[in-house]
């Protein structure tokens, strides 16, 4: 089985957000419930000053800390779906321990008071034990592995899109979405993004494109001393998350 | 165990089997979706019903980017950039992918509606009482055949906005011919981005936005384009920057801003200049390129002996230098750009000198080299000439028409439409052909080089200068919101009847009298040449991907319905064109003869693939000599009068760095702009003027890249994300540098207070250090008062406010650009 | 005997009505506001997951571990003059536990699956499946041991057993819930294997707190008409302890500030000094909650007056409360990797609903109280009836 692994290349990002539109679309993601998100960090001053960005999705690491701590086994890392994290709805209370244990803030609890009111889940209401049900919602559904809408009181996440991914060829290296046979099984982050910043294949695979663009772009982690180990990689500079700091308030 | 395992093996075996299949049966199918429906249950997913794709062009921005919608019983859930597009090329900005949010976008109109209370106001409820849409087309029509018949047909006039080809904007010509209106249609070009467009008519002859050959290109200057957030087309932009910043060797990249933003934060160096200052920065750039000696000499030209002696401050003697495609270049030294120092610059901008030298030396010694620009250094009293001298750094270095440069684009080769308007004119139509002036007055004495001024009409008419208006219909359009002093539209459309055909509720429908609401673009069948692009000539087609969810239809309908109950021959021509589909299916027996590099030759196959297009662009430049396409390669040598023709369209037929253009109406600009008409053909340092005086702030409102034709102000999902960089996820926020807050004891999230010389707005404001202390930026999309449900949640509607309320209605005088970001503005806590 | 329980008569009627109509009331609160607005009822969101609700629940659950440790002094190290508190102290940790359970049950999004999900998933990687097994053991104990209790089966060795195995109950239950925090190494601010000890202390304090209380509303707040062991415990070791277990705690508090402040971990040093300690709730909480009680009670003078010793209990009744809101919402108000989108500290106040559910807590724990003082004995001790040698090397034993 492959091990499904991400690169994101930072000097090709753009900052843009279509990987999160496109992933909150194809996965019908409430507004703020975004499993993929782009994050914006400024430092310094006018006329020096700097801005930059990293895309997040879930970092699906080998190690995952949200595994652990899981009580009843609903969050697990498939080692026969690539490696993937997921959540599985019929078994998660939502007690959100794993929301506390994931050192990447990837992981979300829709039903909270919503980021934009008024609140979608009023506007389409919940059918069939959703927790919303939109007009627009796309056709995939498996709720062992948290794909489609999430039912009320559970943590969802980025599932690599496996609905798509689940359907590629087996042994194949790279899932790129320039080979038309291919197209419908990239994730939706990667197979939109514009500047072609993201790359999606097997890391189990020495051959894979991903493994050389690691090799040769020094590919990072994102914050490896955590011990999570993701399965994203990020090349070029601005891989690093700066720590939080107070903002001037006066 | 080994049971289980052998099973799960077999299982994902004929899954991918199944896909793999699919696949090969052809790429126009989809693949993966129609493979989950043979997934066995088992394997825990399921899939919904079988899923079809249809071809679509995204409807969020002038670009025009290939869309494959997804569409599964019935509902469309997914949209991604049509692979076979050559501007999508498979991929979407962000707001491609909002379509589905607003295709299902609960606050959308449902049928045709008539106005019940006569009261028009912003907290005037209309009293909707819905219509049929015969009873709409009869009313409309009667209104307009009253109005003929009266010899007042000039007093209906037709405003758009996003026009995107024939079978819309396109039917406007013979209306105005044939009903007999001059107004038809006001465009929005003057609200837009016509500075460019004027600076390049100015310089090089055409009127028009670029094609660029960004992938080819080794060095970029961008004034003030918002390059990495709304420029167009983004999404391929965005193609070619991963493709720059990643090719041997790497495009260097320096942006010229007068805010920090994602462009200048992605570029190899940026330079922050003071609003509407961009063209000093362009003038000392172009002046160190010509005392260093780093023009293109195959290009511009040399002096005769190949000794330099451009010094500052001093004169040339014209004869010593020999021009090749440009004219005037010493008279530009001698009369403007010998003064235009770096330090002068300094002075101006605020840019140290020594980071202009920087950068005028690495765009002067690197080829191929361009210098793009927008509205930024544009919307100014000055913008033109910001433009013109932005604009010039392109001939200095070459690459007008050469590969990695810019160039203009093609047109599609469409058929004939399926009648003549002149062959439909009655006595009415010919009587009242040049009688009027437009309501607007572009094209007169008033805005000489200007094709539409549709900021001057609600002024105009309210002043009844040179004449009030009884009807005017919108499409696409919201002026009474988008308008620089907007409330002026107000109370015009008070005082008129009005026709909106948005499909959503706006502000321009508060105050409509009748409402024919529009399909969204997910719904309708349209066409839609391209947008300046990479110059070889392209148009896409919008197929439904559903039958309209509720009562609506296409704009181009609307017109030939409401045409054809107009008396006399115009009903009959209107009954010749019939629909848009019968247009569209004339006008695609063009294809026939020149059938598209994707095969598309007619209507089915425009259908199916969504777009036609025939590469390559016709000409190139390649060290001073400029080639024909011959079918086969750039082989063909042209003439100069070719090249006049063609490319070059200036009185000279070359590249005039003293603007014969210009020089037609000196006088004007002597009067409008104070310079001596003698001057008055040069790219130049004019000051701006300020609206607002002596206010301390410049008040700027860029577009995000969320920022989706003025709608995703009622998208919740855009609201989530609008404004990263200060994390605007419920609304957007005034970005301001403390030390400018701090000065007026305000704290970050403070709600304060924005003052112009027309009114105040409000907004809340969050600190952003990196900004220009004397610039403060509210980027451009919350403030809707009337636009639905999100628009208004939260207080979205009041703080912010609309920064077009206090937007002072002032155009540059030569391209008529309304000046939006060059407001002078107070800070208050509110 | 027992004459001067006043929760027997009309007074305890009427607080046990009084409670009930509290804990029906803001039960029907939360409850509608659920079934109306899902968990959107709750200011807990994706950035805060965990709110007062989860504090409330680890108060109660901390509280009933502290009085279960109390109950081990004359139960588990038979210092025999602490009799009189243990049927009480049993009680109260069953009941504060009970109480607890049902507000994280209200808090959870599914409360019947965990019901089967977690025995099922055996996930033993998990301190919150030990939560659940050794939770679920110290109420079992706890029950047991009452019944022994019920049973005036105080020194058979089968009790002394089953008081063993409940005292290790209670300390693994609280020292495991200590680390569901303390182990997560994401969470700076909680990070700390010594957490336990917090807990332990914490929780004691709070017992002890919750004990002294309801001790005196068992008998109006009159300690004449108490037993005379039960004063003598009152007027001598108890409040010693009380005062030691207070200054201990402070102890430890200040030292996590200590180290907390130092660090130059923003997720540490920011969450004292610019939520906890810029809050002016957390001051009043830590000088009025635990500062003032243990100097009140170091006095010698003052720590056996009755007045005084309700004073401190309800004083660190609040403070301990406090206490723990700040310490589960702190470890979460500095936003973790969310760029701008979190443009400062984190924001969270309780919502009504989740207030609600501390309130129902709150009267839950009433309501059980009331009805235990009128069914049960809950003073019942053997010293009331024990030889008087017995209650000499009792208080000998206390004094050593």
């Amino acid at each position: 089985m492959a091990k499904w692994g991400m690169v994101i290349d930072l000097d090709k990002c753009t900052g843009c957000q279509a990987c999160t539109t496109a992933c909150g679309m194809e996965n019908n993601t409430l507004p703020g419930e975004n499993w993929q998100d782009v994050l914006f960090y400024s430092e310094g001053e006018y006329p020096s000053g700097q801005m930059k960005w990293l895309p997040r999705p879930c970092m699906q690491c080998e190690d995952p800390s949200c595994v652990h701590v899981c009580p009843t086994r609903a969050t697990y890392k498939d080692m026969n779906a690539g490696g993937i994290v997921f959540v599985d709805w019929n078994k998660c209370i939502g007690c959100k321990y794993c929301m506390i244990a994931c050192p990447y803030g990837v992981r979300f609890y829709a039903d909270e008071k919503p980021l934009v009111e008024p609140d979608l889940k009023n506007i389409f209401p919940g059918e069939n034990g959703q927790l919303w049900s939109p007009p627009y919602q796309g056709p995939d559904e498996d709720w062992r592995r948290g794909i489609g809408v999430q039912p009320k009181g559970v943590v969802s996440k980025c599932t690599f899109c496996y609905h798509r991914v689940s359907k590629a060829p087996e042994g194949v290296a790279d899932l790129d979405e320039d080979d038309p046979e291919l197209v419908e099984f990239v994730p939706a982050c990667v197979r939109t993004c514009p500047p072609k910043a993201r790359y999606f294949g097997d890391l189990d695979n020495p051959q894979s494109n991903v493994n050389r663009l690691i090799g040769n772009k020094r590919g990072v982690r994102l914050r490896d001393e955590t011990g999570n180990r993701p399965q994203v990689y990020y090349l070029g500079a601005g891989a690093g998350v700066p720590a939080f700091q107070r903002r001037e308030r006066s | 165990m080994n049971v289980l395992k052998a099973l799960m093996t077999r299982r994902r075996f004929l899954q991918v089997s199944g896909a793999a299949g699919v696949a090969g049966a052809g790429a126009a199918k989809l693949v993966g979706f129609t493979a989950a429906t043979s997934t066995p249950k088992t394997a825990g997913a399921q899939a919904r019903g079988q899923t079809r794709v249809t071809k679509n062009i995204c409807h969020q921005c002038p670009a025009r980017c290939g869309i494959n919608v997804y569409t599964t019983n019935g509902r469309v859930h997914a949209i991604y950039g049509d692979p076979g597009n050559p501007i999508a090329n498979g991929k979407l900005c962000p707001k491609g992918h909002l379509g589905t949010y607003f295709l299902y976008d609960p606050d959308r109109f449902k049928g045709p509606m008539r106005r019940t209370n006569p009261r028009k106001g912003r907290n005037e409820d209309p009293g909707w009482e819905p219509i049929t849409w015969e009873q709409a087309y009869d009313e409309i029509a009667g209104r307009i055949n009253e109005l003929r018949k009266n010899g007042e047909s000039h007093k209906f006039a037709h405003f758009y906005g996003r026009g995107w080809g024939p079978s819309d904007a396109g039917l406007y010509g013979a209306w105005g011919q044939l009903i007999g209106t001059p107004n038809s249609a006001i465009g929005h070009a003057s609200m837009c981005a016509e500075g460019s467009k004027r600076a390049k008519a100015a310089t090089d002859g055409n009127n028009s936005y670029n094609a660029y050959d960004y992938r080819n290109t080794n060095c970029m200057l961008i004034f003030g384009a918002g390059f990495l957030e709304a420029f167009r087309p983004y999404n391929k932009i965005m193609q070619d920057w991963g493709h720059m910043r990643s090719k041997s060797p790497k495009t260097r990249v320096t942006t010229i801003d007068v805010r920090m933003n994602p462009t200048m934060a992605a570029s190899d160096r940026y330079l922050m200049t003071k609003p509407g200052t961009d063209g000093a920065i362009a003038l000392a750039i172009a002046h160190l390129m010509l005392t260093e000696g780093l023009w293109e000499k195959d290009f511009v030209g040399d002096f005769r002996d190949g000794r330099n002696r451009f010094r500052a401050g001093q004169t040339v003697r014209a004869f010593e230098f020999e021009e090749k495609w440009t004219h005037g270049l010493v008279d530009w030294w001698n009369n403007e750009l010998k003064d235009r120092t770096p330090s002068w610059a300094e002075s101006v901008t605020g840019v140290p000198a020594r980071e202009i030298i920087e950068v005028a030396r690495e765009f002067g010694t690197t080829r191929p080299a361009m210098a793009i620009m927008e509205r930024g250094p544009t919307a100014h009293t000055n913008g033109v000439y910001n433009g013109m001298a932005i604009h010039a750094l392109n001939a200095l270095s070459g690459c007008m028409f050469a590969k990695g440069g810019l160039f203009y684009q093609m047109g599609p080769s469409y058929g004939p439409g399926p009648a003549n308007p002149a062959d439909y004119m009655d006595d009415i139509a010919n009587e009242m052909r040049g009688k009027y002036p437009r309501i607007d007055m572009a094209r007169t004495e008033r805005w000489p080089f200007t094709a539409h001024m549709m900021q001057e009409s609600a002024r105009n008419h309210n002043a009844g200068d040179p004449y009030k208006l009884k009807m005017a219909m919108f499409f696409s359009t919201n002026p009474i919101w988008t308008a620089p002093d907007a409330p002026e539209w107000e109370k015009m459309l008070s005082e008129i009847f009005v026709i909106d055909t948005s499909p959503f509720p706006g502000e321009t429908a508060m105050f409509a009298d009748i409402v024919l609401p529009e399909s969204t673009y997910l719904e309708r069948l349209q066409d839609s040449p391209t947008y300046p692009f990479e110059g070889w000539p392209m148009t896409a087609l919008r197929v439904p991907a559903i039958d309209p969810i509720y009562d609506t239809t296409e704009f181009g309908n609307m017109m030939i319905e409401i045409g054809k109950r107009i008396e006399g021959p115009t009903g009959e021509y209107y009954r010749r064109i019939d629909s848009v589909e019968n247009l569209l299916r004339h006008i695609a027996r063009g294809f026939a003869d020149n059938p598209g590099d994707n095969g598309v030759n007619d209507f089915e196959s425009w259908k199916e693939k969504g777009v036609w297009y025939r590469k390559p662009y016709h000409w190139r430049q390649h060290r001073g000599v400029f080639y024909e396409w011959d079918g086969e390669g750039y082989n063909r040598v042209m003439s100069e009068e070719e090249v006049k023709e063609k490319l070059i369209k200036t009185a000279s037929g070359k590249f005039e760095f003293k603007s014969s253009h210009l020089e037609g109406h000196a006088d004007y600009i002597q009067r409008e702009l104070g310079i001596p008409s003698a001057r008055v053909g040069y790219p130049q340092w004019v000051e701006p003027k300020h609206t607002g005086g002596n206010r301390p702030l410049h008040f700027v409102t860029p577009k995000t890249p969320l920022t989706a034709e003025g709608r995703s102000g009622n998208i919740p999902h855009a609201i989530a994300i609008q404004q990263p960089i200060v994390g605007g996820n419920d609304r957007t926020y005034l970005e301001v540098h403390p030390q400018t807050a701090r000065d007026r004891g305000i704290r970050d999230g403070d709600r304060v207070r924005i003052r112009s010389d027309l009114g105040t707005i409000e907004a809340y404001v969050r600190f952003v250090p990196q900004h220009r202390p004397d610039t403060i930026v509210l980027p451009y999309e919350h403030g809707h008062w009337a636009q639905g449900r999100w628009a208004t949640g939260q207080g979205r509607d009041r703080t912010p406010g609309n920064p077009n309320e206090i937007t002072a209605n002032v155009s540059d005088p030569i391209s008529g650009l309304a000046c939006y970001y060059t407001g002078k503005v107070d800070l208050e806590r509110a | 005997m027992n004459d001067g329980n006043v929760m027997k008569g009309g007074a305890g009627t009427g607080l046990l009505v009084i409670s009930l109509l509290v804990m029906v009331a803001s039960f029907g609160y939360a409850a509608s506001s659920l079934a109306t607005h899902g968990h959107a009822a709750f200011n807990a969101s994706s950035n805060v997951p965990w709110g007062q609700p989860i504090s409330t629940y680890l108060y109660f659950a901390l509280a009933s571990s502290g009085l279960g440790l109390l109950a081990a002094i004359p139960l588990v190290f038979r210092v025999k003059a602490y009799y009189p508190i243990a049927k009480r102290c049993i009680f109260l940790a069953f009941i504060v536990l009970v109480s607890g359970m049902a507000v994280l049950a209200m808090e959870l999004g599914h409360t019947f699956r965990m019901l089967w999900a977690i025995p099922f998933g055996m996930q033993v990687q998990s301190a919150m499946f030990w939560m659940g097994v050794l939770y679920l053991l110290d109420l079992l104990f706890l029950m047991w041991k009452f019944q022994r209790l019920e049973g005036k089966d105080w020194d058979s060795k089968a009790a002394r057993q089953i008081g063993i195995a409940s005292f290790l109950g209670v300390l693994l239950a609280s020292g495991n819930l200590a680390l569901i925090f303390g182990m997560m190494s994401m969470r700076p601010f909680w990070f700390d294997g010594s957490l336990p000890i917090y807990f332990y202390l914490t929780g004691i304090a709070s017992g002890m707190a919750a004990l002294v209380f309801y001790t005196y509303l068992a008998y109006g707040f009159k300690r004449e008409a108490m037993p005379e062991p039960l004063q003598r415990l009152l007027t001598g070791n108890l409040p010693v302890l009380f005062a030691a277990l207070l200054g201990v705690t402070l102890l430890f508090v200040l030292v996590r500030m200590v180290t907390g402040l130092y660090s130059n971990m923003p997720e540490v040093s920011l969450v004292w000094s610019d939520y906890i300690l810029a809050s002016p709730v957390y001051h009043l909480s830590l000088w009025g909650g635990l500062l003032l009680p243990f100097l009140l009670l170091l006095s010698p003078n003052l720590r056996v007056q009755s007045g005084v010793q309700v004073l401190c209990s309800v004083l660190v009744f609040a403070g301990l409360f406090a206490e723990r809101y700040f310490f589960v919402v702190g470890g979460q108000v500095i936003p973790l990797f969310k760029g701008t989108w979190a443009w400062d500290i984190i924001h969270y106040t309780p919502s009504a609903a989740e207030w609600s559910l501390t309130f129902m807590g709150a009267a839950m724990i009433f309501v059980l109280y009331v009805l235990g003082e009128k069914y049960f004995n809950l003073s019942d001790s053997p010293v009331t009836t024990a030889a008087p040698e017995t209650s000499r090397a009792a208080t000998a034993g206390a004094g050593a």
